[in-house]
């Protein structure tokens, strides 16, 4: 079988899932938190796809077809706090929305 | 013959059961009906047997065995009734004068706000009492001797409101249950030594056990006798008992509970002639309950009080009797006691009734004048409780203090306390009587005074006291000692009276002039210090103050039992409950709410701060499973 080997597919992965945990971790806008979370998701799919390839079973696309599922609902939900929290007028700043401390 | 005596024993269930599970369904009328129904049901299952054992040649005894109820290797019990003479006269007993009671206690309760409990309970109380007449075994004996304990413990306790009744039910059960725990004792020795409760088998191991065992065995037994009997020293019960509704006294003194001990006595005979010592000591103990008893009575004030203290008197006659041996005589005065005992009680409450409660006899002078009917049921049931011929009581009691009379010395000082017990049962009778009915009424009487419709009482009340009456004066002539005797000789296949209890007729005359001679002195004697119903209470003012004070046994219980645990108790809560037990808790609780206070803290909030925790986390769960690998 022709093409990279699955460390590359790897390591593109991992790429894209520490891209994404750095953003979710400095930016405190909750819009890019959220597309930083998309980005770490597509990292693990990324991984799924190889693994199910180098396997040579459909497991892992059925796992990845999941994930996507799970991630657009997520945006939803996201999405839609997001919209509530600007309707009352509350900064986007996910370090102001802390009501939740002990 | 044996239908009769199931018959007997579960129609007052079936009333109880019925009148709980219809509840408000029945009118509150018809409760009482069933209740007196069920009873009189009994009544005929009884006869039925009776007359069923009649006929048998053989009427050393007949059991029945509905089905296995216990099972242990060898050791069985069944639910098994049992007919024989002293199983069916008892049945006679409390089912004839319980059912007279039950029809008037319709009477007597109308309008009370919970007549559908009470009828339940009395329905209870006869099946408890004909569970433990019939009872083929001890261990059945032994279950109507706790369910008699429990259903007086209700009735004592009927009138819940009040917190004097409430703890005199509970006094009543308290004492009932010393008894009811020397009992069991006692029967964990004969299982122990023949693992049966069967009446024969136990019987046939007494001649066979050391004299230790016996006694022992005997004394448990004595011990059962004397509570559910109110002898001394567990009498202080039967007095307090009064709390409960006037029939419930008339029930409990009367047909079932108190004469439990005599049939004890009387039925397990065997095992107390194999201890005859300790058989003497139960007569010792009801010759000194009758004089003790007869004393206090003179003093009370209340009408039922004076009459309970009575039955204590009476009762140790009857323990007198079959204590030296004269079963079939004590059991005559249980019988006899049974029908006047209940009439006293009756016509008491005929009167307690129609003056609204009144139960203090200071007030009730005169009231004669306005209620003869039941003055003339009193006079009689007075003077049959005296023994004056031709009244029941002359024939029962007076046998009884002929039957000691004959047993040397120990006997003639039993005699003598007996004679005494005459006198002193002559003057409280009559103080009784001198106070409350002769005279003018008091002006209390005539504020007080309701009759229903111009008559003394309902129907319902009226007419058991008659009957009972009708018994008082005349049920004495069932049985004469030297002349005929047919009791005796019914009860002779079971309970066989000792040699050492059967007086020459010397004797009977002899004691029987002196005890009619004492109790006439004694009622002369009321007449003189009481008859112008001048004063209630006679004034020797250091023997008043002992005698209303009952000889201080409620006084030294107190000083004994009761101040100790509750010291103790005080004492356990100060220093070991409070301090250890109840701090342990607010120790944990304290903790865990610093424990919480810290771990707060880690809330900041930050959803970012989160994110980090939850890395940090994975990172070293993954470096940990790498290490692992």
């Amino acid at each position: 079988m022709a093409g990279p080997g699955i460390a590359w597919y790897l390591g593109i992965a991992a790429f894209l899932f520490g891209t994404g945990a750095l953003g979710v971790l400095v930016r405190r806008n909750p819009i890019i938190v959220l597309l930083s979370l998309e980005i770490m998701l597509n990292g693990g799919n990324l991984a799924l796809i190889a693994f199910a390839r180098h396997a040579g079973n459909g497991a892992g696309q059925i796992f990845a077809l999941t994930v996507m599922a799970v991630a657009a609902s997520e945006v939803c939900v996201g999405l839609g706090l997001v919209v509530a929290i600007h309707r009352r007028r509350l900064t986007l700043d996910v370090d102001e929305l802390s009501e939740l401390r002990g | 013959m044996i239908s009769g005596a199931w018959l007997c024993l579960f129609a007052p269930l079936a009333g109880t059961l019925l009148i709980l599970l219809a509840g408000n369904r029945i009118p509150r009328v018809a409760a009482g009906w069933i209740s007196t129904a069920s009873v009189f049901v009994a009544f005929a299952g009884a006869i039925w047997s009776f007359f069923g054992l009649r006929a048998q040649s053989d009427r050393s005894g007949y059991l029945s065995t509905a089905w296995t109820w216990l099972q242990s290797g060898s050791f069985k019990v069944g639910l098994t009734v049992l007919v024989d003479p002293l199983s069916t006269m008892m049945m006679l007993v409390v089912a004839g004068v319980g059912g007279l009671i039950v029809l008037y206690s319709i009477g007597y309760m109308d309008g009370d706000d919970e007549e559908r409990r009470y009828f339940a309970y009395m329905s209870l109380f006869v099946f408890s009492m004909l569970m433990l007449v019939e009872g083929g075994n001890l261990l059945l004996l032994l279950v109507g001797w706790g369910l008699v304990g429990l259903s007086s413990y209700l009735l004592i306790g009927f009138w819940h409101e009040r917190p004097s009744a409430v703890a005199a039910a509970k006094k009543a059960f308290v004492m009932n249950a010393i008894g009811d725990a020397t009992m069991a004792l006692s029967f964990f020795v004969i299982i122990a030594h023949s693992s049966s409760l069967e009446f024969g088998t136990s019987f046939d191991l007494a001649g066979s056990l050391s004299p230790t065992a016996i006694n022992l065995v005997a004394l448990g037994l004595l011990g059962g006798a004397v509570a559910k009997s109110a002898q001394i020293p567990l009498q202080t019960w039967l007095p307090d008992a009064m709390e409960g509704p006037t029939p419930v006294s008339a029930l409990i003194h009367a047909a079932t509970m108190v004469t439990a001990g005599v049939y004890l006595i009387a039925r397990t005979h065997t095992i107390f002639e194999h201890a005859r010592t300790v058989e003497l000591a139960a007569a010792g103990l009801g010759a000194l309950t009758l004089v003790v008893a007869g004393l206090i009575a003179l003093v009370q004030t209340d009408i039922k009080r004076v009459i309970a203290y009575s039955t204590m008197s009476q009762i140790g006659y009857m323990f007198l009797g079959v204590g030296v041996g004269a079963y079939a005589n004590g059991m005559f005065h249980l019988m006899t006691h049974a029908f006047f005992k209940a009439l006293l009680f009756l016509a008491a409450g005929v009167l307690i009734h129609a003056l609204g409660g009144e139960q203090d006899i200071r007030r009730m002078r005169g009231i004669g004048a306005l209620m003869p009917l039941t003055r003339w049921a009193f006079l009689a049931g007075a003077l049959a409780l005296v023994g004056i011929p031709p009244f029941s009581g002359f024939f029962s009691k007076d046998s009884i203090i002929a039957a000691a009379l004959h047993d040397h010395w120990y006997g003639a000082l039993l005699a003598i306390a007996g004679l005494v017990g005459a006198f002193l049962t002559g003057l409280y009778t009559f103080r009784l009587y001198f106070l409350v009915f002769p005279g003018e009424p008091s002006a209390f009487v005539r504020e007080h005074l309701h009759l229903h419709h111009g008559k003394e009482g309902p129907p319902t009340m009226l007419l058991p006291v008659g009957i009972l009456a009708l018994l008082a004066v005349f049920g004495g002539f069932l049985q004469f000692s030297p002349v005929w005797h047919p009791l005796t000789n019914w009860l002779d296949p079971v309970a066989r009276t000792l040699t050492a209890a059967e007086p020459t007729n010397r004797q009977e005359a002899i004691s029987s002039v002196i005890a009619v001679a004492l109790g006439l002195g004694g009622i002369g004697l009321a007449w003189a210090l009481y008859g112008r119903g001048e004063r209630a209470v006679p004034h020797v003012a250091a023997l008043q103050r002992i005698l209303e004070h009952k000889f201080y046994f409620d006084e030294a219980y107190d000083a004994l039992f009761y101040k100790p645990a509750a010291q103790l108790a005080t004492w356990l809560r100060r220093d070991f409950e409070e301090p250890v037990v109840l701090a342990t808790g607010t120790d944990l609780g304290e903790g865990a709410l610093e424990l919480g206070e810290g771990v707060r803290r880690l809330q900041t909030g930050l959803l970012r701060t989160y994110v980090l925790f939850l890395g940090t986390g994975l990172a070293i769960v993954g470096v940990i499973f790498l290490a692992i690998r």
